[in-house]
C-alpha cells in the first residue's frame, strides 16, 4: 500500500475515526484506526462493535493496500506534522508516514483480525443537518448519564408522516424538538433510541449545511441506525428496551404562564445560585409582573434578585427549581423571550412542572419546536 | 476568628466503660467484679467490659467464648441498646449546660469547646471537675476528661487518664507528652500504616516527628503523609464542630451457625437493609453509598460498597445493592460467620428532586413508610417481607429465641 495525501484533509478525517472510539477498550485491536486505500481513494474507518465510523477523503493512491494502526498515535501524529502533503507506504509489516522532514514509522497492528465493519444499504429518510445539530444541542442535555437506566441514557428519534421529534430525559426534565423530516421509504412510524454521546458527536460534525440520510436497519436481532453526510457515516446500535412515554407528560393547554427575558433570567439566575450547593434549588416567586429569585438555606449566605415578568394568571406562584436544570433549558430556547408555564398536577403533595417553551415577543407565542419540561423540587420554608 | 489556639479549651470527655457501666447500675452485685456485655449465646461477641474484666485481658470485640476461657466466671450481662442512648443522651445534655459548642463523637464521646465559657464558668479544669460532678451525681457514671488545645492531644490525654480521671495537656507540655508515644497513638495509624512506619525503623510519635515529611509522604501518600507530620508535631487544626451529621447507619448480625446458603444470607441482608432504611426515614435521612460487609468462618473480613446515583432511604433498593454486592465477592463456598449492611454518605431527604413520573422505587418508598407506620403501633414484626416469615418460623421451631 502507498498513497499520498493532503495533511489538513487527512488530520480532520483521523480525528474524527478517533473521537467515537472509547477511551478504553477492552480489545486492543479495536482502538485500531483501518486505513483503506483503492482505486477509488482512501477510506479511515474505527469501530467499538458499538459505533463505526467511515471518512472517505481523496488521496493519489499509488497502490492499494490495507493497514491498521493505532488510532490516537495516528491522531497525535496527524495533528503535529508539518504542512506538507503526506506519505504512506507499508514496508513488511511496518508503516512509514513521510512529511515533509518528518519520518514515523508505525507497527501494523493484525488487519486480518480486524471485524468488519457494519455497511448500511438504503436510506430511510434525510433531515437538514443544521436543524439536526441545533436540535441534538438542545435535547441531548436533558439525557440521564446513569448507565443504571440505559433507556434514559439515549436521545429518542421518533418518526410520524413529516416530523422528527427527538426527546430526552432524566426523570427531572423532558426536552423535545421537532426537526421536519422527509421520508424516502413510505409513511410508517418509526422510533429509534440513539446513545447521547454519539448523536452528540454526530452532531457537532454533521451541522455544517447540506442534509444528512438516515437509515434504520434491523438485522439478526440487532438494531442499527447510520448517519451520512458529505463523506461521512456513522453508525450505532440502538438502545434496547422501551423509552418511556413521556411525550404524554406534556400539557395540551396551559392557562398559567409568565414571560420574561431570556438573557434577564440566565444572568440571574447564575448570578443568584453562586451561594447555594451544587445540588440545590432556588426559590422562584412570580408575582405583580415580576420574578424574584432566592437562593435561602444556604449557611454561608443568601441571594437574591428581581427581573421583569408578564404574567398571566393567578397573582402569586412560586416554585423551586434546580438552577443548573433551567440554565439548560433557557439556554436552548433560543428566543430572546422565554415562556415558563405552570401546570397542574393530580398529586396535591407534589407541585406541576414548569414548561420552558421560546417566544419571540412579550405578547406572541412563536411556533414552538422546542419544548423543556422540568419538575420543580418540594418548595422549603 | 477571636479563638485562643495558644490555650488548652478543648475538652475530651469519654464516658469509662460506658456499656457495661449502665448494665452495671441495675446489676449492683456485679460492681467490682469482671463482666461484659454480651448476649449470652456461645457465638457472640464481647460489647463492653468492665475495667476488672479488660485488667484480665478481656476486650471489646473479642468473641464471648475466648473471654470465657480467659476468665470461666465472667458476669455476662444482656446489653439494653435503649438504655444506652437514654443515658448518653442525659450526658450530651450536661455537656450542653457548659457550652454549645459539643460535638458528640459517638454514643459515649465528645469534644467541648470551652474557650467562651472560661469567664462565666471558670478555667477548664473547673468546668471538667464540674461536668464530671454532674454526671457521677445525675447518671451515676464515670467519664474522663482529657483537655488540650487540639481535639487529637485532648483525645489522647482522656485516653491517659482512664478510668475515671482528668489530664490536661498545656500547649508548652505538648511535645513532651507526645513523643514517646507508639506510633499507632497518632490518628490514622492503624496495622498497616504502622507496619509501614515500623519498616523505616519508626516507632515513637517523636521519630516520625524527626523523620523529613517528603519520606513519610513517599512512605504514605501525600495527604497521608502530611497529616501524620502535622499530627506528631501535635498540630490539629479541626475545630469543635456542632453540626449534626451521622456518618453511617448500619446493622450487623452473626450467624449462630456459619451460614453458606445463598438463600439465608440473602434473607439477612433483607431484614437488616428494611432496618437500615427503616432508621434513615426515621433520621430523616437518605444514603448515597449502601455498603456489604462479610466475615468468613475464618475471621477474614472483606467490605465492598457501591455509590448510588440516587440516594434513598428505601430498603428494597438497599437490599438489591447489597445483593448485588454480594454476588460480586465471588464467595465460592466459604461460609459466612457475620454479615452486615451500611449505609452512609448520608444527605438529608427532601434533597432529592421529585421525578416527573413514578418510579417504582416511590411506590415502594411509600409501601415502606405504611410499613414503618405499622410497626410503630404493632412492633416490628407485625408486617414483614414473605421471604423472611420462614426464618423466623423455623427459629421458633428451633428454640432460639429470636
Amino acid at each position: 500500500m502507498k498513497f499520498q495525501v493532503n495533511r489538513d484533509v487527512l488530520s480532520e478525517a483521523v480525528s474524527f475515526a478517533v473521537k467515537l472510539l472509547p477511551a478504553r477498550t477492552t480489545l486492543p485491536i479495536l482502538s485500531g484506526v483501518l486505513i483503506e486505500a483503492t482505486s477509488e481513494g482512501l477510506v479511515l474507518s474505527s469501530f467499538d462493535y458499538e459505533v463505526s465510523t467511515q471518512t472517505k477523503i481523496s488521496a493519489t493512491i499509488e497502490s492499494e493496500g490495507r493497514a491498521l494502526v493505532s488510532g490516537r498515535l495516528l491522531s497525535e501524529i496527524a495533528n503535529r506534522l508539518p504542512n506538507a502533503p503526506v506519505t504512506f507506504e507499508t514496508i513488511d509489516s511496518r508503516i512509514h508516514v513521510r512529511c515533509g522532514q518528518a519520518n514515523f514509522t508505525l507497527l501494523s497492528m493484525p488487519v486480518d483480525e480486524y471485524p468488519t465493519i457494519p455497511q448500511v444499504e438504503g436510506e430511510t429518510g434525510v433531515i437538514p443537518a443544521e436543524d439536526f445539530a441545533a436540535a441534538v444541542a438542545q435535547v441531548a442535555v436533558a439525557a440521564s448519564r446513569d448507565d443504571v437506566t440505559p433507556v434514559i441514557t439515549g436521545v429518542q428519534l421518533e418518526i410520524s408522516g413529516t416530523n422528527l421529534s427527538m426527546i430526552a430525559t432524566d426523570r427531572y426534565r423532558v426536552a423535545i424538538r421537532d426537526i421536519p423530516w422527509e421520508s424516502r421509504n413510505g409513511d410508517g412510524d418509526i422510533a429509534a433510541l440513539v446513545p447521547a454521546r454519539t448523536i452528540q458527536e454526530i452532531g457537532k460534525t454533521f451541522g455544517h449545511g447540506g442534509n444528512i440520510s438516515i437509515s434504520i436497519t434491523s438485522k439478526d436481532d440487532r438494531e442499527l441506525i447510520a448517519f451520512t453526510a458529505d463523506n461521512k457515516t456513522v453508525t450505532s446500535l440502538l438502545i434496547k428496551g422501551n423509552f418511556p412515554p413521556v411525550k404524554r407528560l406534556f400539557p395540551e393547554t396551559v392557562e398559567n404562564y409568565a414571560v420574561v427575558s431570556t438573557s434577564d433570567l440566565i444572568e440571574a439566575t447564575r448570578r443568584v445560585k453562586l451561594v447555594v450547593e451544587r445540588e440545590a434549588a432556588l426559590r422562584f416567586t412570580f408575582e405583580n409582573n415580576s420574578l424574584t429569585l432566592e437562593a435561602i438555606g444556604g449557611e454561608q449566605a443568601q441571594a437574591s434578585e428581581t427581573i421583569d415578568a408578564a404574567i398571566t394568571g393567578p397573582a402569586q406562584v412560586v416554585v423551586s427549581l434546580k438552577p443548573d436544570f433551567l440554565l439548560d433549558g433557557l439556554g436552548a430556547v433560543h428566543s430572546e423571550f422565554t415562556r415558563i408555564a405552570f401546570t397542574s398536577v393530580d398529586n396535591p403533595g407534589k407541585p406541576g412542572p414548569v414548561l420552558i417553551t421560546s417566544q419571540t415577543s412579550k405578547e406572541s407565542n412563536s411556533e414552538n419546536p422546542y419544548r423543556y419540561l422540568l419538575q420543580p423540587n418540594l418548595l422549603l420554608r | 476568628m477571636s479563638q485562643q489556639p495558644s490555650g488548652a479549651n478543648i475538652l475530651h470527655i469519654d464516658m469509662d466503660a460506658f456499656f457495661a457501666s449502665v448494665e452495671l447500675l441495675d446489676h449492683p452485685e456485679a460492681v467490682g467484679l469482671p463482666a461484659v456485655v454480651a448476649h449470652n449465646s456461645s457465638r457472640s461477641v464481647v460489647t463492653s467490659a468492665t475495667y476488672e474484666a479488660r485488667a484480665l485481658g478481656i476486650r471489646s470485640a473479642m468473641a464471648l467464648s475466648m473471654a470465657k476461657r480467659i476468665c470461666a466466671t465472667v458476669i455476662v450481662l444482656e446489653p439494653h441498646r435503649g438504655l444506652y442512648t437514654k443515658y448518653s443522651a442525659m450526658v450530651m445534655a450536661i455537656f450542653r449546660d457548659f457550652t454549645p459548642l459539643v460535638e458528640p463523637l459517638s454514643i459515649d464521646e465528645a469534644f467541648l469547646d470551652v474557650s467562651g465559657a472560661r469567664r462565666l464558668l471558670g478555667s477548664p479544669v473547673q468546668i471538667a471537675t464540674e461536668i464530671r460532678r454532674r454526671v457521677l451525681a445525675e447518671t451515676g457514671l464515670t467519664c474522663s476528661v482529657g483537655i488540650a488545645s487540639t481535639k487529637f492531644m485532648a483525645k489522647l490525654a482522656s485516653t491517659k487518664s482512664k478510668p475515671n480521671g482528668l489530664l490536661v495537656v498545656e500547649p508548652e507540655n505538648t511535645l513532651a507528652f507526645l513523643r514517646p508515644l507508639p506510633i499507632n497513638a497518632l490518628w490514622g495509624v492503624g496495622a498497616k500504616t504502622a507496619e509501614v512506619l515500623k519498616r523505616r525503623g519508626l516507632h515513637t510519635v517523636g521519630e516520625v516527628a524527626d523523620t523529613p515529611v517528603t519520606s513519610l509522604v513517599s512512605a504514605l501518600g501525600e495527604s497521608a503523609g502530611r497529616q501524620l507530620h502535622e499530627l506528631s508535631w501535635g498540630r490539629d487544626p479541626r475545630l469543635v464542630s456542632t453540626e449534626r451529621s451521622e456518618k453511617s447507619i448500619g446493622r450487623e448480625h452473626t450467624f449462630e451457625t456459619d451460614v453458606r446458603d445463598d438463600v439465608a444470607l440473602k434473607a439477612a441482608l433483607l431484614d437488616q437493609s428494611a432496618r437500615v432504611a427503616g432508621q434513615l426515614r426515621h433520621a430523616g435521612l437518605e444514603a448515597r453509598t449502601v455498603g456489604l460487609k462479610v466475615t468468613f468462618s475464618d475471621f477474614t473480613s472483606l467490605t465492598r460498597s457501591r455509590t448510588l446515583s440516587d440516594a434513598t432511604s428505601v430498603g428494597r433498593e438497599i437490599h438489591r445493592t447489597v445483593v448485588e454486592l454480594l454476588d460480586e465477592l465471588k464467595r465460592g463456598s466459604r461460609s459466612v460467620r457475620l454479615i452486615g449492611v451500611r449505609a452512609s454518605a448520608l444527605v438529608e431527604e427532601g434533597g432529592q428532586a421529585f421525578t416527573l413520573w413514578e418510579d417504582e422505587d416511590d411506590a415502594w418508598r411509600d409501601a415502606e413508610i405504611a410499613v414503618d407506620q405499622v410497626a410503630e403501633k404493632f412492633g416490628r414484626n407485625a408486617v414483614m417481607p414473605a421471604s423472611l416469615m420462614r426464618t423466623m418460623e423455623e427459629t421458633r421451631e428451633s428454640g432460639i429465641p429470636g
